[in-house]
């Protein structure tokens, strides 16, 4: 599940940086190839899609029904732990872009050296394992003098530092497209000051920056297991891994629901960074 | 007291001093143009006026008010860069009003200013198009009405023009300037383009390394350069050793060429003194009959066709000059490798300080 979530956007996400570079005028030969590799991707990838599509079709003896979903979606405890993974990944959302947009925006304008360290500080979860910063963070904050184990504080607090690899990423890139040493200039030499500069210069013109870095966010706690479970908290992941310890069909059926709705993710990031291309200004995404 | 003062300012980077001891004064409703080279501190001293650097040392007054250590944006400045810098989200009329919604005007004042911008750039169909719909001198103009829209006391631009063609360049500095003047308001100029700086400026501070060079008209500036780098820098230099043959009579030699020079400075030198001497191209001539002050001898080394004006390069004694005549095709060159004798009066041989 988290996999699913996880591998469809960061192949995406990287698929769109390398759409990003020029491309060479190389045709013909290299054309078939092309597609070839693409026909192998594709196959890899909806492959084990449609086996899970198929599989959850056939709960009903030696019938296709829809009669998974209907088992899963009637379940009261699912709304529930999607209920919670949506406000816990709306929640981590909301303090993550709080924190990286404007740290982001400093370090471009004013300490573009720390650039490279920053980025390096960002990629701590991908360098230490979610176990391993749950245990960290359980030993930190379960005793005195600052207990948080029982708020879920030290759960969002988990999910911003799992977000961050995406949310700099991203954002980086947006600042990188406009000059934001001049135009925070050209704001400032007009009287504004920072909290205007933030919200009508910076943000509005890293709006579809800050989305992708969202939705990457959004999907990535939407899957997430070992803090929510870990941290005892409701949460989809732990209630997919529980129904999958003790169902057949229902996970499956749930691993397609949550597919469709990463792609809907998508689908909605691209929808909205549409047409603005010119405005927004190329690989500001 | 004058409008703006830049009094004993420095800046460093570590090291570097970007800026050393500048001193200006800027007077009310005038345009002040800073030329130079790459790197000689022109940004960094504008930048000091706007605010987003500040001094080493020295202080900056701004209509008596001392500002040297106030935030830019407090400070009644407008600034034009040289990259637009327009905002991207805006349209034409939300980055002309901008500054006037950060004042907290009332939407009625901020539309009927905007139109008066708009009307001053001469583009008052523009409204409601966005940056990346307009051209670069069309974005240009609007950073401009969005620098005067707040009326501020002292508009700063730093190579406002760099980025644009040859002909827009030229179009668009006769607009800035006659907008300047129509306005009245204090201005100061940053280029590294000598005609630039030449054709809108009230004065020049020619800068070289971070020191101020010359300041004056750009009539003194191009006219009588004091330093080699000014005569070298503005305009296109001839510059050659010269041995003070005597004073009082201004008589100086350059390889044995004798040549007369009725500048001052060669009062204060003594016979045998080594000094440097600059003719500007446009002041030599073809020496006709009856010319008697500085007509030397001289081969043609090369010609060089410019359009409006012909650059004769000829070699006098030892050294190459450079003659300009007005380009006239029914008048005949002399051809590479001709001996001929050109004159120059004598107020056009200057002395130089190092
Ligand atoms: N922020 C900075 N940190 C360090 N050195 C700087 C900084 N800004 C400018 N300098 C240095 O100060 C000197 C003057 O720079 P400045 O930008 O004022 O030159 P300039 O005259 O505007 O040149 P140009 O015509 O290329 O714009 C240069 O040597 C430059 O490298
Ligand atoms: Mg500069």
């Amino acid at each position: 599940m988290s996999n699913i979530f996880g591998k469809s956007l960061t192949s995406w996400a990287f698929r769109r940086s390398q759409e990003a570079k020029p491309k060479n005028g190389i045709r013909g030969r290299l054309n078939i190839w092309a597609w070839f590799i693409l026909l192998i991707g594709i196959v890899y990838f909806f492959l084990p899609l449609i086996a899970t599509f198929e599989f959850s079709l056939r709960m009903v003896k030696d019938r296709y029904t829809f009669e998974a979903y209907r088992v899963a979606f009637t379940d009261p405890k699912f709304f529930l732990n999607f209920g919670y993974s949506v406000l816990w990944a709306l929640l981590t959302i909301f303090f993550s872009t709080l924190l990286v947009v404007p740290t982001a925006y400093w370090v471009h304008w004013k300490l573009p050296k720390a650039r490279p360290f920053v980025e390096f500080v960002t990629l701590m979860p991908f360098v230490v394992p979610a176990v391993v910063l749950t245990f960290g963070l359980i030993r930190l904050y379960g005793r005195p003098p600052i207990v948080l184990l029982g708020s879920p504080i030290l759960l969002i607090a988990g999910y911003i530092v799992l977000s961050l690899p995406y949310m700099f990423r991203a954002v980086d890139t947006g600042l990188r497209a406009i000059d934001v040493r001049t135009l925070t200039e050209a704001a400032l030499s007009l009287g504004a000051g920072w909290g205007t500069i933030l919200t009508q210069v910076i943000f509005p013109n890293l709006r579809v920056a800050i989305l992708s870095g969202v939705f990457l966010t959004f999907a990535i706690v939407m899957g997430e297991f070992t803090f929510a479970s870990l941290l005892a908290w409701p949460a989809f992941g732990p209630y997919m891994e529980e129904i999958g310890s003790m169902r057949a069909y229902t996970p499956q059926a749930l691993s397609v629901v949550s597919f469709l709705l990463t792609w809907a993710s998508i689908g909605l990031l691209q929808w909205i960074g549409r047409g603005r291309g010119q405005e927004q200004v190329a690989g500001a995404h | 007291m004058a409008f703006l003062e830049i009094n004993n300012v420095s800046k460093k980077f570590g090291a570097t001093e970007a800026v050393s001891d500048f001193n200006l004064h800027v007077e009310k409703g005038e345009l002040v143009s800073f030329l130079g080279p790459s790197g000689c501190g022109k940004t960094t001293t504008l930048r000091m006026v706007a605010g987003f650097e500040s001094p080493t040392s020295g202080r900056i007054v701004m209509n008596g008010e001392d500002i040297t250590e106030m935030p830019p944006n407090q400070r009644d400045v407008g600034m034009v860069f040289q990259s637009y810098a327009l905002f991207p989200n805006m349209t034409v009329a939300d980055n002309i009003g901008f500054g006037l919604k950060v004042m907290k005007k009332s939407p009625d004042e901020i539309k009927q200013r905007v139109k008066e911008m708009l009307d001053l750039i001469n583009m008052p169909e523009y409204t409601h198009r966005y940056p990346y719909q307009l051209s670069g001198g069309q974005q240009q103009r609007v950073a401009l009405a969005r620098a005067l829209a707040l009326r501020p006391d002292v508009l700063l631009l730093d190579e406002p023009l760099s980025a644009l063609d040859a002909k827009i360049r030229v179009s668009l500095r006769a607009e800035i300037r006659s907008i300047q003047q129509k306005l009245g308001i204090t201005a100061i100029y940053v280029t590294h383009d000598q005609e630039e700086a030449l054709s809108l400026s009230d004065r020049v501070v020619v800068m070289n390394k971070g020191q101020m060079e010359q300041v004056g008209t750009p009539f003194e500036i191009y006219n009588f350069p004091t330093t080699t780098f000014v005569a070298n820098f503005v305009g296109t230099l001839n510059a050659a050793e010269a041995e003070v043959l005597d004073p009082a009579k201004g008589l100086i030699s350059v390889d044995g060429v004798q040549f007369i020079s009725a500048d001052d400075d060669l009062k204060t030198k003594r016979k045998g003194d080594k000094v440097r001497m600059s003719i500007r191209p446009e002041r030599f001539s073809f020496a006709s009959e009856g010319k008697k002050a500085n007509v030397v001898d001289c081969a043609i080394e090369n010609i060089t066709f410019l359009g409006s004006v012909v650059r004769i390069q000829v070699r006098i004694g030892e050294t190459n000059f450079n003659m300009d005549t007005f380009n006239n095709p029914f008048l005949e060159l002399p051809k590479i490798g001709d001996r001929t004798q050109v004159t120059c009066s004598q107020n056009a041989v200057l002395i130089l300080e190092e």
